[in-house]
This record gives C-alpha cells, sequence and structure tokens, in this order.
C-alpha cells in the first residue's frame, strides 16, 4: 500500500525570512519502480513574535509576517528502491506594519535521492531503512539580507538517514539528516560588532550556519486515507550569530521545535487531496510560525 | 555492494558534519614597506596643535650608549624567542597602526550603534552619523598631530632605523629613524582618545594599545625607549584634543529639545517619527557642533529650501520615488543595500574610512601620509554631517512614506528629516577629499559617492533632490577641505 501524500514535504519560509524545509524533505515511503508523483501545494504561514536568540520578541514596526508558497514537488522511481525528488517553491512574504517591502520569487530549487538500502520483515511488519542526500540553490537572486525576505540564499547539502517501520495501516518514521548549508555573499560588507573577529570589516561572504535536523512521525497510511502526526527539531550545528542590529540575517543560527499534522484524502483513482497545520513550539532566531496548507496531489 | 554504499553515505554525513566553518571568512593583506618616508614631514601643519614644536621631545640615549647598546641587544636577542601569539601580534600591527586602529573604531561604533528598545523610551543613544562622524575625526585628527609631532623628532634627533642596525625585522618596516616609535605614538593616541569616547571600554583599549606597541618590540621594529618617547608625547597631543572634544559643543547637540526648531520650519509640511510607537529624531541639534574648517565657508554651503510638497516639482520627485519603489530591480536593491549601513553598523562614515583604507593599501602610504589622509576626510565628513543637520533641522522635510504610506522601503527608514541626504552629503565630502590625495581615483571615487547618493533613492528613504542638495554641499565642503590640504605643506 503506496501513497504519493507528498504534501508533507514543503519548502518555505518561516521567521524573519529564515527558510526551513518543513518536517523534513523526505519520508520513509518509497514511490515505487517507475513510478512518479506531483503535488502542487499552497501554504500560507503566519507570526507576529520571533525569537531572538531563544526570546520571544515582538516588532510593532514589523506586525504581522505572512508568507505565501506555491510549492511544486515530483517524485519518481528511478528503481524499486531508489527514488529522485524534485521541488521548487514560489514564494512571497510581507509584513503588515512598517514600511518594508514585501518579497516575491521562486527560492530553491532541491533534488534528493532516497535510497530504501535494507528491509527487514519483522512478523506482520517491516522495517526499512533508508538513506536520502539532496542538495539546493537559489532559483534566483533574491535578496537573502533582510527582515522580509524569501531564503537565505545558501547552496546545501542534505543527508539524513531513516528509520521505517510499517505495520497494516501503522506506520513510524525516525529521520535525522544533517544540512550543511554554504557561503552567501550578502549585497553589503559585514561590519557588525564580533570580538572573536579581528576584523570583521573586510568581507560580504558569510556562512551560513549548519544544522542538524531530526523528525518523528507516525500516523495511519490505509486505502482510504493517509493522517500523521509529525515532531521536528532543528538545531544550528555550527556558529551562529543571533538576530540583531546590523548582523546579517544568513549568519543567524536557527533552530525550532515544531508540530503538525497531515491528511491525505484520495478522490479519484490517482488523484487526492491534502491538508496540514504545524505550529512551533520553541525556536532560535525564527518567528514563531503556524501554518496551513493545501493541496493536490497527482500519481502517474 | 549495499553495505558499502551505506558506509559511504554514512561516512560523507560524519565527514560534512566534522568540518566547522567560520561565520565570516576574511582574506590576509600582505605586507609592504611603505612608499615614502617624509623626512619634513615635521613641518607639515598639524591641526589642534599650533605647530608639532609645541610638544617638546626629550633627546634619546646615544647609539654608542651602552644603555641602548643593552636595549638593541635584547631586542635582537628576544626576536628568536618570540612566540606563536606575539607573532600573531606582529603581524597584526604591521598591517599598519593608523589603519588597525580606525578597524577598532569602527568596530567600536558598530558595537554602540544600537537602535533603542522598542518601549521607545531608552535613551540609549544610537551612534548615529554624528557621533560616528565625530569620533572618526577626534580619533584621526589626534593620530595625525601625534605622528607630526613624532616625525619631527625622529628626524631632529635621527636614531637610526633597527634595520640599519643589523636588526633582520619580522615584517617590512619604515626605514625612518626609530626615535621615537610611531606605532607607540600611535597606540597611545588612538587609545586616550577612544577611551574617552567610550569610557566602558578603555580596559579592552589598554589591552590592545599595549599589545600593539609591544609588537614592535617582537617585530625588531623598536627598542623599549623608542616606544616610551612615542607613548609620552602622544599623551601630551591627546590631552590637547580631548580639551578641544570638550569644548565643541557637542554636549547641547544632545538636547532634545528639538520641537521649538520645528515650530520654526517654514517647510508645508513637516517631518514626523515614522516608527512604531514615534521616536524623537537622532541628535537634532548636532549642527551646532565646532566646524574644523572655516566654519562660515561650511554654513554657506547649506542647501536651500526644497519645492514645496504641493508643487508640481515635488510630486514629479514623489512620482519617481514611487516608481522605483514598485518595480525595484535586483541591482537598486543591491546599491540600497550595500549603502544602507543602519543600526548596528559603522554607519556611513566607517563606510567611506573603510573605502579610504584599501585606497591607503594600495598607495602603500606610510603611518603619517596615512593619518593625513583619514585627518582630512573625517573632519570634511563631519563638517558635512554639521551642515546636513543644520538643514535637516531647520525645514523638517518628510520622507516620501510619510507623505505617500504605500511607498515600501529596502531599508529602515532613518528616523530624521530626509532633507538633504547625510549619506550624499558625506559621500561627496569625502569622495571629493580623496580625490584630491588619489587623484589616479577620482572617477572611481566619485561613482562611489554617486551611488551612495543615489542609494537613498533606490531604497525609497530619499527623493532625487534630498541627494541632490547633499552631494552639492558635500562637495562644497569637500572643496573647503582641499583648500585647506593645499597649504598644510605636504607635496
Amino acid at each position: 500500500m503506496r501513497f504519493a501524500f507528498l504534501s508533507i514535504a514543503l519548502l518555505t519560509t518561516l521567521g524573519c525570512g529564515q527558510p526551513t524545509r518543513a518536517q523534513g524533505l523526505v519520508d520513509g515511503f518509497m514511490r515505487g519502480q517507475r513510478k512518479a508523483s506531483l503535488a502542487v501545494t499552497y501554504s500560507q504561514e503566519t507570526y507576529e513574535t520571533y525569537y531572538v536568540n531563544t526570546t520571544e520578541t515582538r516588532n510593532p514596526n514589523l506586525g504581522t509576517v505572512t508568507t505565501q508558497a506555491v510549492n511544486l514537488y515530483g517524485t519518481y522511481g528511478l528503481g524499486y528502491d531508489l527514488d529522485l525528488i524534485i521541488s521548487a517553491p514560489y514564494i512571497r512574504t510581507e509584513a503588515s506594519a512598517g514600511y518594508w517591502q514585501k518579497q516575491e520569487g521562486f527560492q530553491d530549487l532541491t533534488a534528493a535521492l532516497r535510497w530504501e538500502a535494507y528491509d527487514y520483515k519483522l512478523g506482520n511488519a517491516r522495517l526499512s531503512w533508508l538513506f536520502a542526500l539532496g542538495y539546493s540553490l537559489p532559483i534566483q537572486n533574491y535578496v537573502s539580507d533582510a527582515l522580509v525576505t524569501i531564503g537565505h540564499g545558501s547552496r546545501n547539502l542534505d543527508g539524513r538517514t531513516m528509520l521505517h517501520l510499517k505495520a497494516g495501516g501503522f506506520f513510524l518514521t525516525g529521520q535525522f539528516g544533517y544540512i550543511r548549508r554554504g557561503q552567501v555573499t550578502l549585497d553589503r560588507v559585514v561590519n557588525y560588532y564580533d570580538p572573536s573577529q579581528l576584523n570583521p570589516n573586510s568581507g560580504s561572504t558569510v556562512n551560513v550556519p549548519d544544522v542538524t535536523d531530526a523528525v518523528l512521525r507516525g500516523g495511519f497510511a490505509t486505502r482510504h486515507f493517509y493522517v500523521d502526526g509529525w515532531i521536528q527539531k532543528q538545531t544550528p550545528y555550527s556558529k551562529g550569530t543571533d538576530i540583531g542590529p546590523g548582523i546579517p540575517f544568513p549568519t543567524n543560527a536557527i533552530g525550532f521545535t515544531r508540530a503538525g499534522a497531515t491528511l491525505y484524502l484520495p478522490i479519484v483513482k490517482k488523484f487526492g487531496l491534502t491538508g496540514g497545520y504545524s505550529t512551533t513550539l520553541s525556536g532560535q532566531n525564527i518567528g514563531k510560525a503556524t501554518r496551513l496548507s493545501g493541496g493536490i496531489i497527482i500519481g502517474i | 555492494m549495499k553495505t558499502y554504499l551505506s558506509f559511504l553515505v554514512l561516512s560523507l554525513l560524519l565527514l560534512l558534519a566534522g568540518c566547522k566553518e567560520p561565520v565570516i571568512d576574511e582574506g590576509i593583506e600582505p605586507f609592504t614597506e611603505p612608499a615614502t618616508t617624509d623626512p619634513d614631514g615635521g613641518n607639515w601643519r598639524p591641526v589642534v596643535l599650533k605647530s608639532a614644536a609645541d610638544i617638546s621631545v626629550p633627546q634619546p640615549a646615544a647609539v654608542t650608549s651602552n644603555a641602548y647598546q643593552a636595549e638593541l641587544a635584547s631586542v635582537k636577542n628576544g626576536l628568536l624567542g618570540v612566540n606563536p601569539e606575539q607573532n600573531t601580534a606582529v603581524t597584526y600591527w604591521a598591517a599598519g597602526g593608523v589603519l588597525r586602529w580606525n578597524q577598532i573604531a569602527r568596530q567600536l561604533v558598530a558595537k554602540y550603534n544600537a537602535v533603542p528598545e522598542n518601549d521607545g523610551i531608552t535613551a540609549s543613544s544610537p551612534i548615529t552619523d554624528p557621533y560616528a562622524a565625530r569620533i572618526f575625526a577626534l580619533l584621526s585628527v589626534a593620530q595625525y598631530d601625534a605622528l607630526l609631532v613624532t616625525w619631527r623628532a625622529k628626524y631632529q634627533y635621527n636614531r637610526p632605523s633597527l634595520i640599519r642596525q643589523d636588526v633582520i625585522t619580522r615584517v617590512p618596516i619604515a626605514d625612518v629613524p626609530s626615535y621615537p616609535s610611531e606605532d607607540a605614538a600611535i597606540a597611545e593616541a588612538s587609545y586616550q582618545l577612544l577611551a574617552y569616547l567610550f569610557p566602558d571600554e578603555a580596559n579592552w583599549l589598554k589591552t590592545k594599545a599595549t599589545e600593539h606597541k609591544q609588537s614592535r618590540v617582537w617585530a625588531g621594529a623598536n627598542v623599549p625607549s623608542d616606544l616610551k618617547a612615542g607613548e609620552d608625547l602622544a599623551t601630551a597631543v591627546a590631552a590637547k584634543v580631548i580639551t578641544r572634544a570638550k569644548t565643541d559643543g557637542f554636549g547641547s547637540a544632545l538636547n532634545t529639545n528639538w520641537e521649538t526648531l520645528l515650530a520654526k520650519a517654514p517647510y508645508d509640511v513637516t517631518w514626523k517619527s515614522l516608527e512604531i510607537p514615534a521616536r524623537p529624531p537622532m541628535a537634532p541639534l548636532s549642527s551646532q557642533v565646532k566646524t574644523w574648517f572655516d566654519s562660515a565657508a561650511v554654513a554657506r554651503s547649506q542647501p536651500g529650501l526644497p519645492p514645496a510638497t504641493t508643487s508640481a516639482e515635488f510630486q514629479k520627485a514623489l512620482t519617481e520615488v514611487r516608481e522605483i519603489a514598485n518595480a525595484r530591480t535586483r541591482e537598486q536593491w543591491r546599491i540600497a543595500d550595500f549603502w544602507a549601513d543602519g543600526a548596528g553598523t559603522y554607519t556611513p562614515l566607517g563606510h567611506w574610512n573603510r573605502l579610504a583604507e584599501d585606497l591607503v593599501r594600495q598607495a602603500r602610504q606610510n603611518e603619517l601620509r596615512t593619518a593625513r589622509t583619514y585627518a582630512l576626510m573625517n573632519r570634511a565628513m563631519q563638517d558635512g554631517v554639521v551642515v546636513g543637520w543644520l538643514t535637516k533641522y531647520r525645514y523638517f522635510v518628510p520622507r516620501p512614506s510619510q507623505i505617500d504610506p504605500a511607498i515600501k522601503t529596502a531599508t529602515v527608514i532613518p528616523n530624521s528629516p530626509g532633507y538633504p541626504s547625510s549619506h550624499a552629503t558625506i559621500s561627496a565630502a569625502a569622495a571629493t577629499v580623496l580625490s584630491y590625495v588619489f587623484p589616479d581615483e577620482a572617477t572611481n571615487l566619485n561613482a562611489q559617492a554617486a551611488e551612495a547618493a543615489i542609494s537613498g533613492l533606490y531604497g525609497g528613504v530619499h527623493y532625487r533632490f534630498d541627494t541632490e542638495a547633499g552631494t552639492k554641499s558635500g562637495t562644497t565642503v569637500g572643496q573647503i577641505a582641499i583648500d585647506w590640504a593645499k597649504t598644510d605643506g605636504v607635496k
């Protein structure tokens, strides 16, 4: 029983323009050889407060920040144990107060390979061990160093491993990943105060901190519906900055704990609807956002 | 096969996680000897002192004396035992004492350039243009005058440089007489000025100054008595510069009684703070600060009243801002971002100090010339700020978004009246002075100043007439500085 419910793989921005891969790019369900699916989803995400380091802050000159995204997400089974996943979001983000210009455009193109390396039979249940490797790069040269932005503009390498257990309709997936984020060249020279920098006024290339990413997801996937609940924890791995005046946004150390749920209903044979909700439980240099999403999924 | 592949994927993950990256990448500057030594430097015209002879420097022990020979031997022996930490200090300061202290000042400006807290009451004055302009000018003037005294004493006593005494220095050094040490003079003058301006940083600055001085012994460039003489003369110079700072009228610039000025403003619509909650403007009375150059001439560079908001001319200017804001290109964003230099940064003043740094390095200016370049530019920029603030708080011209709230900006809207553009004034003043010092760079500098000026229009925070008025008065102020420089005795 396989489902093409891949709405969960939305790419979007959260909080002070820091984009995050919501719930991870990949899940534990393999697509299957020479099968494909295409998902088109829309999501809307808002926050009024954001975390400066881990302290909640509200900026009246920003008001509520709303991010809308339309995401295209496709998977294709290159082999029975190997999938190709591609995603490209179009994002618009704006603040309700103050005079910040809204930002709009294509964010990052992501491609990933997912490989089901092992699978074991445990009575009626099946346990599989998967690996995934993804790469993403900005589609266009958007502004990454601003209060309201659609992404941080880095090229990223994402490696992760998953354990996926399925017993009847029930499933449980645990995954752990490491996202290597590359350097970004800002529009300006970096010159904020940092006591550890010998000469902080010397360039405009900065590093986007790497993160580790853990997702636990459980739910039911049956012929008639799919439902899951998940919790995701992203933690900054390399040194980063905190949101502050003059500090480049891409260098901020971003972390969060977020929880959500997804529902998928097949309507006709190869066509279904999906919806999702998520909220931020705690964060670091990111907006305390809630998100609603919905979309259609076509299996081919 | 599978095992190998999974092993490979896992190793790749670990490998990626294993290498940590720095948050900011920085380049390493090559070391060069200065292009000139300027033996006549002691006769150049100082700023605060009447002449370099105002401060007397005691005669040093003769090169043949036992005391000096003992010092020299100890420096030579010490070179063998320099540890890696000391070596780091040597190379750090060898990039240029004036340049390094200017960088330190930029760091401190960035550190204290914070926006007030959201409650709107906190009076933590952010370092905005008037503050930064004064900091950079006072620092450069102290460095310059101290180096004039240093140069005069160097060629008066002619204690040969250590490279002429068979010392193999760790870094290239200027072939100028070693007594008194120019580095000690720079370190002490800079430390004293910055500690006066940033009292909370005094201890940290003292550590830096001590390291700077010692680094020249570790480098084999100076003996301790060279340092002592430099330090003493700089203390005397710094005291005079601080006396000027205490009487330059900056205290009254912090007076927040600006509403009386607002009531007198002749413009038809007057500025109001666009922040939520509204805040009083930044250092509104900075125009009362004493100028470095002829104050009457500086005041004459003030632009006149801009077209009234009801005029067709104004409406045309407003339409231009709106059209740019509605269809801002990525390049316009870049320019707006590049020159924004807002809260938390070293301000536009720091930006021009940084640009000057590149030119100084390229021209391989010695410490004295570097200090002159900075002192000229920073004084011109501060006077530019004075005339800019005089105009801003005379007319109180509103920002575009105040007239039309639909105008969205690429940068934070500065909490001050818009006319004239401070970026334009500062940049024109700096570019004019730097073009005089580095004539080959004039085209490039003027292009940069023009870009800095237009950045406010691209960002949506200025009308074109703000930038034009700023450029015009900044250029005039720069010219006043050049007139001064033409008679300062530098060839």
